[in-house]
């Protein structure tokens, strides 16, 4: 970088928390604007074209946010490429809908069928992980692809009818409702009155259906935070290293005594139950789990989703899932172009948008949109790790080991030595919104 | 003994389109160890050209056919030349994502222009029954697969034995560094080799939409791209004849085995993909491939 | 006599690592030229950068014409042949297709004529002409892969360490037949080795190379005699 960062803190020091904290309250404050300046049908008009910004789609977002976390662990941090995410990601869906919708006597809802969704999912992960121990890369890939191919098959099956009711897919009748003791009413009261921008947040009381949204939005977030925070604390302890030791290069990896099998399914395992609660979130959201949305072609928009955030990096799942929430919903609402004849923009808009990113992004930014915003933000802000005797006394645990992640992906080195989660979520979330 | 023979054709004729695919996955691993996942794409946009110019456009069949084949070989040269070459070979993960992207791109790019109803497409193989034994019927469409099979596995391989530029496209697949050192210009070879497979592929999806009982539409290889995947692999991915006989096999499993079984005809797919597990898991070089050797 | 191959100053690696620390040498029309060394001196590499294969900086100049940022398919039809370490034969490819491969930039009627011509130097191959070639035995392959590169009618031929993992008699049948050929076409060749003893004694000069710099140079009988060079790789 040409000039010295504006802003630089040690690792540890009491500024280097301020700046972190900063950075955590910042998202949180976002994520509430965003809930109710987002709850209603708010949209975008440019050129003629209106893009919808609703929260629905948001939530949609931490589903797709959920299976690219898992999909992060296996193949950004274990270097198995997995075209299989939509399977875990369909079966989470599934076993919910039917948990949901079928046996509500057993009190089932959507969070306590988690219960179920994990286990079923990290085990049939595992299951599928155990042929990774003799399958390697590009076999791997044309196996995990061949899987996710035969999904809507097996949910269609005549046999699978009565649970999945077929091609037609499955209803789930019951919602996720808001409790009234939630003063929501009051805080979107609250924020409408706020002069200048109050007009963003809507006007009037919310609707039932508003609150309802608003109210999963946050319950789905804490999912998702309680998600990353595990798999964040996996990445950078004993797991995670041996994982990050297999994708670097697994001959070594089994040298050093790191037990290939082991690690290799258990991160199938994780990734797929990752998945599957991905699926879970989805489901609730969608309130149906029908065969037709978990081809192939989801497997691969997930590899789209995992490479524009940033193979092997944990907030790349987030940039990777807000593009696949909006993308192709915003390019299906573009309807006029100027100079585009408007039949071009009809049908699968969105894929082709996805998969000539996907190709560009090779070109220019092989490091996803993270690397980028890296790059760009260590020209403002520079970490300087402490001496490692002194460090270790003073950086928190979990810390420490996001700077080792963060250094260890990064695509130059020299850039910035410790990248901490907190400000890298705001950082991608501003960045997703953009996008 | 009836339904066994018409499930005998059905298996020769699915197979045969495998193997039309698996023998243009083939060429390019042969070249790259790397496999297109977009080759199954590359072919439905083929078959699509054929229509355009057989139908709208009024031209004989075969000129159609061998006119779109020769513009999917243009095509896949260049994308060679622009996506591929630019990267280092030896690392697949960003190759990989490439032909992905491509698989996705001119999915939806066929689905824009064309939309996703089907389509009738041209009668290829003139239509009715050849022979009928009993009460098996042998379809001329299962003839005219079987021989266009049997015409491209010649062709290619006369084109690969007796021609200079297969003596060069073999050299590179055995050993790049020396066939450079002997003067072959290695990006120009490779390319030749994504061209002849995009020709292939293109037949290849031809003659699978030509069949009277199917119809042309975008979505139209996405399944049968797993199948000749399971096909090339059991094959052994870098044998011609092994894509040839793997391809039939598949058909059989999924015609003759699957029938015959307690596996549910909606899960054939599935039935070719733990073929492909098998294989991979067993005899990575398949029934006729070269062994690989891991190198650390 | 003319030069066939002057380098100056040639500087190159891989990557970060430098290997050649600025090379000057050069080989004479008819002549064979060793370069000694021991293991990582830089003696593949010096080929490598001479065919092309890697990122050099300075200067190659082949009969004349300067050939630095020439591409090695260019550089081999330019006349020069290269017998990579390990032999480099095309194992999935019979042996007349190997040979064959070798003529790959020829267009003339002479190539199977040719072929005929190092069958008879090399009668094993002929016997094994539609073998793979990798089935060969290590010494049938080194023949394999000389006349693969003599098919091309190369002005200099580049040997790297044609000695390697095989046995002393066939090392030295082999080097003989090095000899005859470079006397009977006149190719011009440029050998590393680590045998100094058998490489010196069929070449008219030589270098020493140690840690990608020249330490010495000399005709070879002058080098075969000298103290350090027979302590250093003569093991006397």
């Amino acid at each position: 970088m040409a000039s010295a960062p504006r802003f630089q803190f040690v690792a540890g020091s009491s500024e280097h928390s301020t700046y972190r904290l900063i950075g955590w309250v910042s998202l949180v404050v976002l994520l509430v604007i965003v809930a109710f300046a987002y709850n209603d049908t708010a949209s975008l008009t440019i050129l003629d074209n209106e893009y919808s910004l609703g929260l629905t789609r948001i939530t949609k977002a931490i589903a797709f946010i959920l299976a690219l976390l898992g999909l992060q662990v296996v193949a950004g941090f274990t270097g198995q490429l997995s075209l299989g995410q939509g399977f875990f990601f369909g079966t989470g869906a599934y076993i919910t809908a039917y948990l949901v919708q079928d046996k509500p006597l057993f009190g089932w809802n959507y969070f306590t069928s988690l219960i179920v969704v994990v286990p079923v999912c990290f085990l049939l992960g595992m299951l599928f992980g155990i042929p990774a121990l003799r399958i390697k890369g590009l076999y791997l890939a044309l196996v995990t692809l061949g899987l996710a191919a035969v999904f809507p098959a097996l949910v269609q099956l005549q046999q699978l009818q009565e649970y999945t009711n077929g091609a037609g897919g499955k209803l789930i009748d019951a919602d996720i409702v808001a409790p009234s003791w939630l003063p929501l009413d009051g805080i979107a009261g609250a924020f409408q009155s706020i002069p200048l921008i109050g007009q963003y947040f809507g006007d009037g009381d919310l609707s039932s259906r508003e609150e309802d949204r608003i109210w999963i939005f946050f319950l789905m977030t804490i999912v998702a935070v309680v998600c990353f925070k595990m798999v964040s604390n996996m990445i950078a302890s004993r797991p995670g290293r041996a994982m990050r030791a297999i994708r670097d290069n697994e001959t070594s990896a089994a040298v050093s005594g790191i037990d290939l099998s082991l690690y290799k399914t258990l991160s199938f395992g994780v990734a797929s139950a990752l998945g599957g609660v991905g699926g879970m979130v989805y489901v609730a959201e969608l309130g149906i789990a029908a065969p037709l949305d978990f081809t192939q072609l989801l497997s691969i928009l997930f590899i789209v989703g995992l490479i524009v955030g940033g193979a092997g990096t944990l907030s790349g799942a987030v940039v990777g899932g807000l593009v696949l929430a909006f993308v192709p919903e915003w390019a299906s609402s573009t309807e006029s172009l100027p100079g585009v004849p408007e039949r071009w923009l009809q049908g699968p808009t969105g894929t082709l948008f996805l998969g000539l990113l996907l190709i560009v992004l090779m070109f220019v930014l092989p490091g996803g949109v993270i690397a980028g915003v890296r790059q760009l933000r260590a020209r403002f802000v520079q970490i300087i790790p402490q001496a490692p005797g002194a460090a270790a006394a003073a950086v928190a645990v979990d810390d420490a080991a996001s700077e080792e992640i963060a250094g260890d992906l990064d695509d130059e080195p020299s850039v910035d030595v410790a990248v901490d989660e907190s400000d890298e979520t705001t950082d991608t979330t501003k960045v997703g919104g953009e996008v | 003994m009836d339904l066994f023979l018409n499930r005998l054709f059905d298996a020769l004729s699915n197979g045969a389109t495998y193997a039309l695919i698996a023998l243009s996955l083939v060429m390019i691993f042969k070249a790259t160890t790397l496999i297109n996942f977009a080759q199954g794409e590359f072919a439905m946009f083929g078959a699509f050209i054929v229509l355009v110019l057989a139908v709208e456009q009024g031209l004989p069949m075969w000129i159609a056919l061998l006119g779109s084949m020769g513009l999917s070989a243009l095509f896949a040269a260049g994308f060679e030349r622009s996506l591929i070459r630019p990267f280092d070979p030896t690392n697949h993960l960003p190759l990989v994502i490439i032909t992905l992207g491509a698989f996705l791109a001119i999915n939806s790019i066929a689905g824009i222009i064309w939309r996703f109803d089907p389509r009738a497409f041209p009668n290829l193989f003139g239509s009715g029954v050849a022979v009928e034994i009993g009460g098996a019927t042998l379809r001329w469409y299962t003839v005219g697969v079987m021989a266009t099979v049997a015409a491209t596995a010649i062709l290619l391989t006369l084109l690969l034995n007796r021609t200079k530029i297969g003596l060069a496209f073999r050299a590179v697949s055995s050993n790049l560094e020396s066939s450079e050192l002997v003067g072959v210009r290695v990006g120009p070879t490779l390319q030749f080799g994504w061209a002849l497979a995009a020709a292939v592929g293109t037949l290849g999806a031809s003659v699978f939409a030509a069949d009277p009982f199917r119809q042309l539409e975008p979505t139209i290889m996405v399944r049968v791209l797993i199948f000749a995947v399971s096909a090339a692999a059991l094959g052994g991915l870098d044998s011609i004849g092994g894509a040839i006989i793997g391809g039939i096999l598949i058909g059989c499993v999924q015609s003759l085995l699957v029938p015959y079984t307690p596996i549910p005809n909606d899960l054939s797919l599935a039935a070719a993909v733990v073929v492909l597990m098998l294989v991979l898991l067993f005899k990575p070089s398949g029934l006729f491939g070269t062994p690989r050797v891991e190198r650390v | 006599m003319s030069r066939v191959l002057d380098v100056s100053d040639l500087r190159g690696g891989y990557g970060p690592i430098q290997v050649l620390h600025g090379l000057d040498f050069h080989v004479d029309d008819g002549e064979v030229v060793v370069i000694l060394g021991a293991n990582g001196a830089g003696k593949t590499t010096t080929l490598r950068a001479v065919s092309g294969m890697i990122a050099t900086t300075g200067k190659v100049e082949l009969n004349g014409e300067d050939v630095s940022s020439t591409n090695t398919a260019d550089i081999v039809r330019k006349g020069v042949a290269h017998v990579p370490q390990g032999r480099g034969t095309l194992p999935e490819l019979s042996v007349e297709d190997n040979l064959r491969v070798g003529a790959y930039i020829r267009s003339d009627s002479e190539v199977d004529a040719d072929i005929d011509r190092w069958y008879d130097v090399y009668p094993v191959l002929r016997e094994r002409k539609n073998q793979r070639a990798g089935s060969l035995s290590g010494g049938e392959q080194q023949m394999l892969a000389v006349s693969r590169a003599l098919m091309s009618r190369p002005t200099l031929l580049l040997l790297d360490e044609p000695s390697l993992g095989l046995a002393p008699l066939i090392v030295q049948d082999l080097f003989e037949r090095f000899a005859e050929i470079n006397k009977e076409t006149g190719t011009t060749m440029l050998v590393v080795e680590q045998n100094a003893q058998l490489a010196l004694g069929i070449a008219d000069r030589g270098y020493v190379l140690e840690s990608g710099a020249i330490l010495t140079s000399g005709p070879a009988d002058e080098l075969i005699n000298d103290d350090q060079i027979r302590k250093a790789y003569l093991g006397v």
